[in-house]
């Protein structure tokens, strides 16, 4: 690592903490409001489902996110809180279809203690005032004046001081709230207060309650007419108004999120800790209530936010699982049952452990992460680019181009894989036995090199050859018609689709051929200046088989020109600039929007947004792909259409939210690649590289691939063997509450192939695997797994028992070679000098593998070192050791071998709480070896420091993509990190100039995006804790730099201008930056 | 911890929660150390005890004999007894035979809140003494006109530099370092000054506590004094029933006149009520409170001292403790009574603290944990920890032969820090489990000396 880093997400966070439905887009579109800790999504309600709108970062991390609508509004704004005590309140520009921010500031007070139990931000009903509880003992108003806008806001005293809720209660002439707390005595009572604006202080309000249920810890206003307000307890739920009291009991369970049904609030959907969904009914007379009902629906992931949608459909966001879309049935099903899982939505937090893997050997790390918490624990799989499951594969070398014709017009699938080589040209086609077999078209000339091939209307085969256009009927395969290019000339390039033939001919000529039945017309000839490099009439517009648009890259002046079709009238030229000519060129559109990509002879690739009514050429854009010529392609999956651009970095194009997206595809050296959807092989591709021909299907096209592997059990601690190429993980399960043993815990060995258990050792009751690690020990060849664990008993506060367990790995079971009783729980293992070194609880031991007299093995204790609160993390190199302490930071020590001790070296005296920094911070520190006292060589430096606004659970070594040695980003370290959140990311280190240079262009960037909500980049990145907030130093945001690219070209050349360095040449540098993730 | 760490790993406990808890199941603990020891360097009672506030690292004590010492908490200076119990040594003593050291007893002894580059010393023998650490020579002197009793800064100031004294004097005086004079003299009360503290919410406000009984509030940007406390003022937290509203309207229209935004501003508003109630002698206080308020002048704020004569405890205030969060004040009186107050307010919050006896002829050194849950109190021989919202007694520290002077508590390391007349310091702080069968020799020791040393 160097001093330099340069931190990105490689992907986002997917846990979901809020959601909230309104008008916020428009006065009569639904929106669906998500958020998901440091972003928020927007989606619309559409008839056939969500539909994402905009997906913003935001700086800080989002404690309420409430709509609301002041009082003339036609439309929902958004209100925003954030932890670090900034707010602001967004509003939608249909106009600019953006979001604007309506009000902005900051709610930190000198005074008083952070709550405890997280921040409330509550809205009146009536839109009188916002009210936040930040610090206990205090209630901040924000208050709303007439217009809509709001004022300088106040504090109020709060006595009660252990406060779980507060709301607002609806129906009240004066804003009121209920306030849910906790007393000395641990009982717990609600209590109103009015809020008197006049005044800026509480008046007593209408009723109160005492002594509730003592889990009860969340409130729920009713809306008029009914009024009042719902109390969930554990073990009960309570209805209370100034006029009426209802209880029911229910069956214990915490309630954990709930959405409103009906408008007039009869009826609420509750999700409880154990992903149960439950209907509340409040039975009333009029705007009497008389009762409540309660009702079991079904089971989703454990909730976070529910959010009614409409129609029965519901969204439920989760914290621990994946967040679902769900539809409420009338009926219910064989389980007895109402819900029905309409969606679910990746969720990768809590990532508790994770490892890095190069599963299939090719210099690319995959994640494994334990992801998921209680029922929805589960394993994924997470691999950059997007992969090819290989299905078939023949040896062919030298192929020149590949296409795919089918039987019939109107048949769905294809038949035909034509494969073109320099002197032949042979024909494929899947055989009875689902085999791929050498067949024949009689019609098409198979002597020469097919130029091109497609299928045309009318049953017909369209083959275009160096001297001549065949149309052979795919019926019969007899040639029914041929067009002969003029003599002396011969046909260098050609395109069609169904009904029209482009051709260009050497000399400048560009023919242009319709399609009958059984006919080819030559309806257009015209001379060009220069020779033609590549066409394309792939049809964009409204026919589905008929272009009025060819685009053709020139030789000699580097350009792509638009002629409209059948006249061939220039439209419009584009010098594409610099000495590389074009090779492909395509014409394709994405989300509605009309693209010309072309790729050059380097690797680059340019694309355009297309106007197709005029031809303008806007927002051009260059990236690179790789080093040699690229061949452009569209295929279809999954009813979307996707560009190949084959390559020797082959990587697929495609659009989400109108942007264009760039992902590898996990092969190297594509040279051809043609879409084969035939029977036996639905949906797939035909790739020919490096002398081989493979027929597969490709993974969703995302940028980061995810595969689930759905345990049924809490998954926390994950390592791969390579030698025996297994997984081993640490997991508990959880059988029925009432159970005596309600909790079970193993160690479960894993294929690293399928991912199926193949061998399971229980550990005993109450024994937690706390740690595991793949590793040997000198003198001894074989791997182990070693495991520690921590005997947690019910009436201990801390473990003061554990053991380290070594397995080995025979035939596929693991098998316990050695066991060491240990005085606490095993927090941490490593391999260190052929010795494992342990942290158990305060303490770090190091043991060595010792031969018994018969020729057993086992753990004997060598040293050890001690002085620690709770030695959570623990990571050595060479001799010294790096202890992260539970709160008293990092710790450098070093392991004498002459003595075999372990001493102190160095420590950093900030008290700095290490769970992997307990607020949300990166930092890291340096030994001080110059220093001139032993005092300062005995402190570690702190280097760099950096709000990250995640909770990182592990980093590791490795890196997501594959290394390629021509990369200059090919020699950065990179070490991974995974969170609470669901995020990975990534933290490289940067040589020093590059650093500067990029610092440079953060500040830049910093000025030109401005936050969503007004807020600061700066402040948001500060390293915050307790006691200090200071800048981030030494820490570059790669998120905000790497949002460079999506910027118009006004502002990235203003961007330049600021930098003094070419836009192009930005481009470049901030793509390589891309590769690391 | 095992818990909270398990569910801090699945992001169920938010990091606030999660530290509190952690700290306050370390705090529930705490006990005499069985690992650390301080030797002590003085041959005076301990009068004052202060670990730095940059990096919690280094603890600074004086004493009757007038020796300051500093102590390395973090690092030991020797390991005894199977390296079980980390010793730790003064790195530095200054005492009487020191050029520019103190010739009577130290009754204060502190960092510079900002860093460790300087300390301040405040001494019987009238003067205060500004020291740069490094070279342990006296930067600053500034001479007082009688002893001086206690001596504070304020941690959160960012525009002035100034020790607040509290002396034989009656007036409080403010040493400004920049300038090296004094840079304001504080007139209010009618005996000398046992105790300040400043604010924790607000760097321009000072709290004083007198032998006159009287806590006065300061803010030292205006003229006199603006508030006194009264400890037979005690209306929190009680509020207009909703019924009465129109009635109380009225009252709390004047109320209203004052800004919420700035606290001290806020603080105001009770005064008025405090106004009239001349409480001379204590035993009147009751009835004159309930006295309808009858003329209500507005009065300039420096002329309310002259006026007020409200006390806060019976007798002698010897100590003076502002919690973290700057909303409540807690404060000692020879009156072996503990009050707690609302800064905001001014209200005595009535809580009743199971003190039994608390040393009145010389100032006390309380010290509140960081989450204002516990307080810690030197009570005679022993110290203990209250509940700060119930009065009850959590823990009772005995350890002490004699009378216990100050307590200092360490929120980052949850030690507590006691000094007393026995000359010793001693340190309470959670236990250390030892885990491993080698040192199990070590532990049985440290435990068999403890037991004979300290139980009783």
């Amino acid at each position: 690592m160097s001093v330099w880093n340069y931190v990105v997400t490689a992907h986002k966070p997917t846990n979901v903490t809020h959601s909230c439905v309104g008008n916020f887009t428009g006065p009569q579109e639904l929106n669906l409001i998500i958020a998901k800790c440091t972003r928020i999504e927007i989606h619309l309600l559409m008839p056939q489902g969500l539909q994402p709108m905009l997906d913003l970062p935001i700086y800080g991390r989002i404690a309420t996110l409430e709509l609301f609508r002041p009082h003339g509004e036609t439309q929902d704004l958004l209100f925003i809180a954030t932890e670090r005590y900034k707010f602001c309140v967004l509003q939608w520009d249909a106009e600019a279809a953006e979001v604007i921010t309506r009000a902005m500031g900051d709610v930190s007070d000198r005074i008083g203690r952070p709550t405890d139990n997280g921040q409330i931000g509550i809205i009146d009903p009536d839109c009188r005032l916002i009210g936040l509880h930040l610090y206990d003992g205090l209630f901040k108003v924000i208050p709303f004046d007439n217009k809509g806008q709001l004022k300088e806001a106040f504090n109020i005293r709060l006595e009660e001081l252990q406060v779980l809720d507060i709301k607002f209660l609806y129906g009240c002439p004066k804003p009121t709230i209920v306030v849910l707390y906790q007393d000395n005595k641990d009982a717990r009572h609600v209590k109103t207060y009015e809020v008197s604006l006049k005044d800026k202080d509480f008046v007593e309000g209408p009723w109160s309650q005492n002594n509730l249920d003592n889990g009860a810890d969340l409130l729920i206003p009713v809306p008029p007419p009914l009024c009042g307000v719902l109390i969930i307890g554990e073990e009960t739920i309570v209805y209370c108004s100034a006029s009426a009291f209802k209880a029911i009991p229910i069956r214990p369970s915490i309630t954990r999120a709930y959405g409103r049904v009906d408008a007039d609030g009869s009826r609420y959907l509750l999700g409880d800790h154990n992903g149960f969904l439950h209907l509340l009914v409040i039975t009333h007379e009029k705007d009497k209530v008389t009762g409540l009902k309660i009702e079991l629906l079904g089971e989703t992931s454990i909730a976070s936010t529910i959010s009614y949608l409409d129609n029965g459909v519901v969204f439920v966001g989760s914290s621990s699982g994946d967040s679902q879309l769900i539809k409420l049935n009338l009926q219910p099903d064989a389980k007895g049952y109402y819900v029905e899982v309409l969606e679910r939505y990746v969720n990768l937090g809590p990532i508790v452990d994770f490892c890095v893997v190069d599963l299939e050997r090719q210099g690319q790390g995959q994640v494994v992460t334990c992801s998921g918490a209680y029922k929805d624990g589960s394993l994924r799989i997470v691999r950059n680019g997007i992969g090819i499951n290989e299905q078939a594969s023949v040896e062919l070398q030298g192929i020149k181009g590949m296409w795919s014709l089918r039987s019939a017009t109107e048949d769905p699938y294809d038949t035909f894989l034509v494969v073109s080589f320099i002197s032949e040209t042979r024909i494929l086609a899947m055989n009875l036995e689902d085999e791929l077999e050498e067949t024949e078209i009689e019609g098409f000339c198979s002597q020469v090199e097919s130029l091109f091939c497609h299928d045309a209307v009318y049953d017909q085969l369209v083959q275009v050859t160096s001297n001549s256009v065949r149309l052979v009927s795919s019926t019969s395969r007899e040639l029914r018609h041929e067009w002969f290019a003029p003599a002396g000339y011969s046909v260098n390039v050609a395109t069609a689709n169904a009904t029209q033939v482009l051709l260009a001919t050497g000399g400048g000529h560009l023919v242009y051929l319709e399609i009958g039945d059984g006919l080819l017309t030559e309806v257009k000839h015209a001379q060009l200046e220069y020779d033609i490099s590549c066409l394309d009439i792939n049809p964009i517009g409204d026919r589905p088989n008929y272009s009025q648009l060819a685009a053709v890259g020139m030789w000699t002046d580097i350009s792509v020109r638009i002629f409209s079709l059948p006249d061939l009238n220039l439209i419009k030229t584009e010098h594409l600039g610099g000495e590389i000519i074009p090779r492909s060129v395509l014409l394709c559109s994405f989300d509605g929007i009309s693209y010309l990509l072309c790729a050059l002879g380097d690797g680059h690739l340019l694309n355009y947004m297309l106007n197709t009514s005029t031809c303008e050429l806007t927002n051009r854009k260059k990236v690179s792909l790789g080093t040699q010529p690229i061949t452009l392609r569209t295929f279809s999956s999954k009813n979307a259409t996707h560009v190949f651009a084959a390559s020797d970095r082959p990587t697929v194009i495609y659009s989400s939210n109108k942007k264009l997206l760039y992902s590898n595809v996990n092969l190297k050296d594509v040279s051809h690649m043609c879409p084969f959807n035939s029977a036996a092989f639905p949906d797939s591709l035909a790739i020919a590289k490096e002398g081989e021909l493979t027929i597969g299907t490709i993974d969703d096209i995302q940028k980061l691939h995810i595969r689930s592997i759905p345990l049924g059990e809490h998954a926390r601690r994950i390592c791969h063997q390579e030698q025996t190429q297994t997984f081993a993980i640490c997991s508990l399960k959880y059988n029925q509450p009432s159970a005596e043993d309600h909790e079970m815990h193993f160690i479960r060995l894993l294929d690293d192939q399928t991912f199926e258990f193949i061998s399971t050792y229980p550990l005993d009751q109450f024994e937690w695997g706390c740690s595991i690690l793949s590793c040997s020990f000198s003198d001894d060849s074989n791997v182990y797994y070693c495991v520690g664990t921590a005997y947690v008993m019910p009436e201990e506060n801390e473990p003061t028992k554990g053991r380290i367990l070594v397995f080995v790995v025979e035939d596929g079971k693991l098998q316990l070679m050695a066991e060491k009783e240990t005085k606490g729980a095993v927090y941490s293992l490593n391999a260190f000098n052929g010795k494992l070194l342990a942290a158990i609880n305060q303490k770090i031991q190091l043991y060595k593998w010792m031969l018994r007299d018969d020729g057993s093995r086992e753990l004997q204790s060598e040293c050890g070192h001690h002085g620690h609160i709770l030695a959570l993390y623990v990571q050595t190199r060479g001799d010294f050791i790096v202890v992260g302490d539970l709160m008293k930071s990092i710790s450098l020590l070093i392991y004498k071998h002459e003595e075999g001790a372990i001493e102190e070296r160095a420590r950093d005296y900030n008290s700095n709480w290490m769970t992997a920094e307990n607020n949300f911070n990166l930092f890291t520190v340096r030994k001080n070896s110059e220093g001139a006292t032993d005092e300062e060589r005995g402190r570690l430096e702190v280097v760099g420091e950096y709000h990250l606004g995640e909770f990182v659970n592990r980093f590791r070594h490795g890196s997501l993509v594959m290394r390629l040695p021509d990369s200059d980003v090919g020699h950065i370290p990179t070490v991974i990190f995974g969170t609470v959140n669901g995020v990975i990311g990534v933290i490289a280190s940067l040589p020093y100039e590059q650093y500067i240079f990029l610092e440079k262009l953060q500040s830049i960037l910093r000025k030109v995006i401005k936050g969503v909500g007004g807020l600061s980049h700066e402040q948001w990145r500060s390293f915050y804790n307790e006691k200090k907030t200071v800048d981030a130093k030494n820490f570059l945001d790669g998120d905000l730099i790497e949002s460079f690219l999506d910027l118009g070209r006004n502002r990235t050349e203003e961007i330049s201008k600021a930098m003094g360095v070419p836009v192009e040449e930005l481009m470049k540098r901030v793509e390589e930056l891309t590769r690391l993730h | 911890m095992w818990k909270e760490t398990r569910e801090r790993e699945l992001g169920k406990l938010h990091p606030n929660l999660f530290s509190n808890r952690i700290r306050k199941t370390r705090l529930s603990s705490i006990q005499l150390s069985n690992h650390k020891e301080i030797v002590s360097s003085h041959r005076g009672s301990i009068n004052s005890l202060q670990v730095d506030l940059t990096e919690g690292r280094y603890l600074i004590a004086g004493a009757s004999d007038a020796t300051v010492a500093v102590y390395d908490v973090q690092r030991a200076t020797d390991y005894v007894e199977g390296d079980q119990i980390e010793k730790h040594k003064s790195i530095f003593v200054i005492n009487k035979q020191h050029d520019h050291g103190h010739k009577y007893a130290i009754s204060s002894a502190m960092w510079y809140p900002v860093d460790t580059g300087l300390f301040i010393t405040g001494s019987y023998d009238h003067h205060i003494n500004v020291w740069d650490t490094n070279t342990t020579q006296v930067v600053m002197n500034f001479k007082m006109p009688g002893k001086v009793y206690r001596t504070a800064m304020s941690s959160l100031a960012k525009s002035h530099m100034l020790i607040a004294s509290g002396t034989e004097d009656v007036q409080v005086r403010l040493c400004d370092i920049a300038s090296g004079a004094f840079s304001h003299t504080l007139s209010g009360h009618r005996d000398s000054v046992m105790s300040l503290e400043w604010s924790t919410s607000s760097e321009w406000v000072l709290i004083t506590g007198g032998c006159d009984g009287a806590i006065r509030f300061w803010d030292i940007r205006r003229a006199g004094c603006f508030c006194v406390l009264d400890q037979s003022h005690s209306q929190l937290g009680r509020r207009p029933p909703l019924l009465q509203r129109s009635a109380t309207n009225k009252v709390s229209t004047s109320k209203s006149s004052s800004s919420a935004q700035s606290s001290f501003e806020k603080v105001r508003a009770p005064q008025k009520k405090v106004v009239n109630s001349n409480a001379l002698k204590p035993l009147a206080v009751g009835r004159i409170s309930n006295q309808p308020k009858g003329v209500r002048q507005r009065l300039h704020p420096g002329m309310l001292s002259t006026h007020d004569r409200a006390t806060a405890h019976y007798g002698v205030v010897t100590g003076l403790k502002v919690t973290e969060d700057g909303m409540y004040l807690l404060s000692a009186g020879s009156d072996s009574r503990l009050r707690l107050w609302d800064i905001e307010s001014g209200c005595n919050t009535l809580v009743n603290f199971e003190t039994t006896r608390l040393q009145s002829s010389k100032a006390i050194q309380m010290a509140v944990s960081r989450d204002s849950a516990l307080v810690f109190v030197p009570c005679m021989a022993t110290a203990k920890a209250f509940d700060m919202w119930s009065g009850q007694t959590m823990q009772t520290f005995r350890g002490h032969y004699e009378n216990v002077n100050c307590c200092w508590y360490s929120s980052q390391d949850q030690e507590l820090y006691t000094g007393s007349n026995d000359r010793q310091i001693l340190v309470w702080s959670p236990p250390k489990f030892t885990s491993d069968e080698t040192n199990q020799r070590g532990k049985g020791l440290s435990i068999a000396v403890d037991q004979d040393n300290w139980s009783d």
